[in-house]
């Protein structure tokens, strides 16, 4: 593997980590990643998931649905055209994704995979095929829909959670300095 | 930004250019070089010029489930495995190409946001919404433990109870059931809220429940639609009702509400609620004296019928009549005898009459003044109340056998219900039974051993149940709820452990209909999303947990097969009524029943093989052997509170969704214009809906469709929204349903309210 910056190293970090905890299936995983993005918040495994599940998973109305299409599309309803556009899109970039048809393809945790990957390709590898991919989903799909994401996550009053409003501060910062930072060379 | 959009949007949509672009992708080595995640590299990579254009449809045959009269049978289009619409099958003429709104709505039903993806544990208590995912393992495993455990200390199973309704009549459903056999002797919610006290009535009358096919009805006459309103409840019907008006026929609406069907009649006529069986009997009455009964028919059919009419004669006073139900004479005689003079004509029993303290006595007395008009057994004529003739699958799911060495119940008959029964053998112990229409009090009160494990399955209790704030005490008092649903409802909350539940379109399954003749097959049309799980699944999944813990403590096959498990449900029966000869015939298409007129051979299932006017079973279980007029409960407050079904949803179910949302986004309290204006309530007011029971806060909407004295409120659960109109009902019983049920159904319109200005 090539010598990354610090600063790429931690900026495929920190995406690898907020990608780790939207894709967590348990508690352990998610406090796994959560504590690797440093936080300094303290709170117990039972406590993070349950205020991640109130946020983003459920079992109750979350308080913000993770899928590009409910914010693109339709506010009740996932499996849409964008899921599609995402699907074709990852077709296009090599990749294939066992749970097609199970979890959606725009679930932010596996779009955040999706980049992830890309992103890894180009500073880990410095392999630039798919960047012009990264960048038109980076800027024609992430950048449309998870700002209202996060406005709608950041809006949440009652139940207000410091844990969930950190992990969507870090994904604001990833999303402000991913479109603002140009091919690294 | 140093990319170009033109040149990604190129290789997206044009076939050369991606071909180009992934031959690409597959000899630089990028592939090899991706980290792995979610995502994988695609060993397989397809470098052939991809078909971009419009991929063909998969269609899939598919039934809607739903407790509805119409049991849709639907075609499905699905496109590289995500549902895209569907469609009501040409191939029925019931359904005829169309579905209902609620129907057309399945995508957004499928594909909702808000559907439960994975099981998941209430960890900060009941109703705390502290929610912890769980994997089936872990979810199955902790149920086996607590059942395992309870047996252990009780020395039976008994202390388990399951609550399972309406919410998904397909076949292989009644595994749910099945589960709780393979376990042992258990407790069962017995009975049914919806139409018991009418199906006694039937039986009672003529041994069975068995109507004609609707879709006679186009040839019918006169028609009675008698406190129905498919305008809104069973569209397809409809059809049928007017082509029947188009070629002459007479539609008369008779209910207390002036409902959808109402508008669409011919005429409509307001009754007092709960005398409509006075006004059959009057009915009878009028045209006997006028000598417009069929004697023949009588005197070749029926039991009792001296008795019946020297109860008329005696008893039944034609003044009081038209006083009582609050309809002029005139138009009572008129109705009776052009009915009788109009052959073939029948009368649609809705299910809400029943649902009185004198519910079953008036579907007697309507049973008696179709009879004594001769219409019974007859092309498009019928009492026509509901029928299960198509219902003989095996109901291999259900039929499961107790593990070795159980205990249970002494001394008691076997569970009933209405679509499929256990084997009423004599043993040695039975489940125990507990009234589903008292379901907070039986569950709290039940003894030796009490109930400690609640599994809730295809039912909403907190919707469709009374008394919540019982139910609530009752749930935190039961050491383990689970709740298996699609949606994330009012019982939901106050479950321990919720298990995501499949739709139809995820599972196989066979469907027929309690009101038409045809028969759907369900194919499994898209993957099964998130972690969802067909009922039989988790059956199974149970199974194999609790063997894993105790070998032999389950009988449940420990691995199933939704296709495997629908195809156990056909038998020669089957197809002999059907005319097929395998259930493979059902993917080209519903089929529907070889055509049969209820009765008309005169041969009918009571016990003197007669339509009994007089029935000693009646005058045994309910202490009237006649059809007679059975005073409705008094009124213990100011105005009658009657709660019917929504167009919008179907009980508990649909409301939740985008378009049933936006038509009808809050419940509502339906007001007479003379009650409000005494109330000094406008239209929009927010109001205190109250009685003995509970209180509801909800807007006024003024409408004389309701009659004065009457507030309306649907019964149907409002997503984020505690209203409940159960919450005003007590659970006071009709007069009938314990013959074929097990229990009397619930009272419903018979509660009583008041109401005020907030």
């Amino acid at each position: 593997m090539q010598t990354l910056q610090p600063q790429n190293s931690q900026r495929l970090d920190e995406l690898k980590y907020l990608r780790d905890i939207f894709n967590a299936q348990n508690s352990k995983e998610l406090k796994r990643a959560f504590d690797a993005l440093d936080s300094l918040i303290s709170i117990s495994e039972e406590d993070l998931e349950v205020q991640f599940n109130r946020y983003f998973v459920g079992p109750m109305e979350t308080v913000a649905d993770p899928f590009a299409s409910v914010y693109l599309d339709n506010p009740d309803v996932f499996m849409s055209k964008t899921t599609l556009h995402v699907r074709d899109l990852y077709e296009t970039m090599g990749f294939t994704y066992s749970l097609k048809n199970v979890v959606p393809e725009d679930h932010l945790g596996v779009e955040l995979d999706a980049y992830y990957q890309l992103l890894f390709l180009e500073e880990a590898k410095e392999i630039t095929y798919l960047s012009d991919l990264r960048h038109y989903f980076l800027h024609e799909h992430l950048a449309l829909w998870i700002p209202r994401f996060l406005e709608r996550g950041l809006a949440q009053s009652e139940h207000a959670s410091a844990a969930m409003i950190f992990i969507l501060m870090q994904l604001k910062s990833l999303l402000i300095r991913e479109t603002t930072t140009t091919r690294s060379s | 930004m140093s990319y170009s959009k033109e040149k990604v949007e190129s290789i997206l949509n044009n076939g050369i250019s991606r071909r180009s672009f992934l031959k690409g992708l597959a000899a630089s080595g990028v592939l090899t070089s991706l980290p792995g995640g979610i995502l994988q590299a695609n060993e397989d990579l397809n470098t052939k010029i991809p078909y971009i254009g419009q991929k063909n449809y998969q269609t899939f045959r598919n039934a809607c489930p739903r407790n509805c009269y119409d049991t849709c049978s639907i075609k499905t289009y699905v496109k590289d495995g995500v549902m895209q619409f569907i469609e009501g099958a040409q191939e029925s003429t019931y359904t005829r190409g169309g579905c209902c709104v609620k129907g057309n709505s399945y995508v957004k039903r499928v594909y909702s946001a808000r559907r439960l993806k994975y099981p998941m544990m209430q960890v900060g208590g009941k109703g705390s919404g502290n929610w912890k995912r769980v994997s089936w393992d872990y979810a199955m495993e902790t149920i086996a433990k607590k059942l395992l455990e309870m047996k252990k200390e009780d020395g039976t199973l008994l202390g388990a109870a399951l609550t399972k309704y309406s919410g998904n009549f397909g076949i292989t459903h009644y595994g749910v059931e099945g589960m709780f056999s393979s376990i042992g002797y258990t407790t069962r919610l017995a009975g049914t809220p919806c139409w018991p006290a009418g199906i006694d009535a039937q039986n009672l009358d003529m041994g069975d429940m068995w109507c004609n096919d609707p879709e006679e009805m186009k040839d019918s006459k006169f028609i009675i639609l008698w406190g129905v309103n498919p305008a809104s409840n069973s569209v397809h019907s409809m059809k049928y009702i007017y082509e029947a008006k188009k070629k002459g026929a007479k539609v008369v609406v008779i209910d207390p509400i002036f409902t959808e069907a109402a508008s669409k009649a011919s005429q409509y006529i307001q009754i007092k609620t709960g005398t409509d069986g006075l006004l059959a009997l009057g009915m009878a009455k009028i045209i006997i004296d006028a000598n417009l009964h069929d004697q023949k028919w009588l005197d070749a059919n029926s039991k009792g019928y001296k008795e019946y009419k020297a109860y008329l004669d005696k008893e039944i006073k034609l003044d009081n009549v038209s006083k009582i139900t609050g309809i002029p004479l005139a138009m009572i005689k008129e109705l009776a005898l052009s009915f009788a003079k109009a052959k073939p004509a029948t009368i649609w029993m809705g299910y809400g009459m029943q649902r009185h303290t004198n519910g079953g006595s008036m579907i007697r007395a309507i049973d008696a003044f179709v009879a004594v008009s001769g219409n019974i057994g007859k092309y498009a004529g019928g009492a026509r109340y509901g029928h299960l003739s198509t219902w003989g699958f095996n109901y291999a799911a259900l039929s499961q056998t107790k593990p070795e060495g159980s205990v249970g119940y002494t001394g008691l008959s076997s569970i009933k219900g209405e679509f499929a029964k256990e084997s009423g053998e004599k043993a040695a112990y039975t489940d125990r039974s507990l009234n589903i229409n008292k379901t907070a009090r039986e569950l709290l009160n039940a003894k030796e051993p009490k109930v400690r494990l609640l599994w809730v399955a295809c039912k909403n209790v907190f919707s469709q149940d009374f008394d919540r704030n019982q139910l609530i005490r009752t749930f935190q008092q039961l050491d383990l709820v689970v709740v298996a649903d699609q949606f994330f409802n009012e019982t939901a909350k106050w479950a321990d452990i919720v298990l995501p539940v499949a739709t139809q379109f995820e599972e196989y399954d066979v469907n027929v209909s309690y009101w038409h003749y045809w028969m759907t097959l369900n194919e499994q049309a898209i993957k099964p999303l998130f972690e969802v799980k067909s009922d039989v699944e988790i059956a199974a999944l149970l199974s194999k947990h609790m063997n894993k813990l105790e070998s032999g403590s389950c009988t449940f096959p420990q691995s199933v097969d939704t296709k495997a498990m629908t195809i156990k449900e056909f038998n020669p029966g089957i197809y002999e009524q059907f005319g097929i000869k395998s259930w493979e015939e059902l993917k080209n298409g519903p089929v529907k029943a070889k055509a049969v007129i209820p009765y008309a051979d005169g041969k009918f299932k009571t016990p003197s093989g007669k339509f009994e006017f007089y029935s000693d079973k009646a005058l045994e279980l309910f202490g009237n052997a006649l059809p007679s007029y059975v005073e409705v409960r008094k009124p213990y407050d100011k105005f009658r509170m009657t709660s019917p079904h929504s167009r919008w949803s179907l009980h508990s179910q649909f409301q939740n969704l985008e378009w049933m949302e936006d038509m009808h986004p809050e419940p509502y309290a339906y007001i007479n214009p003379d009650d409000a204006e005494a109330k000094m309530v406008q239209e929009g007011d927010t109001i205190a809906v109250f009685n003995k029971q509970g209180l509801l806060r909800v807007k006024a909407k003024i409408t004389d469709n309701v009659q004065s004295g009457t507030v309306l409120l649907y019964e149907q659960w409002y997503n984020n929204n505690i209203y409940n109109v159960n919450e005003l009902v007590d659970d006071t019983s009709s007069d009938m349903g314990a013959f074929k049920t097990g229990a009397p159904g619930v009272a419903l319109h018979d509660t009583f309210v008041n109401f005020r200005k907030l």
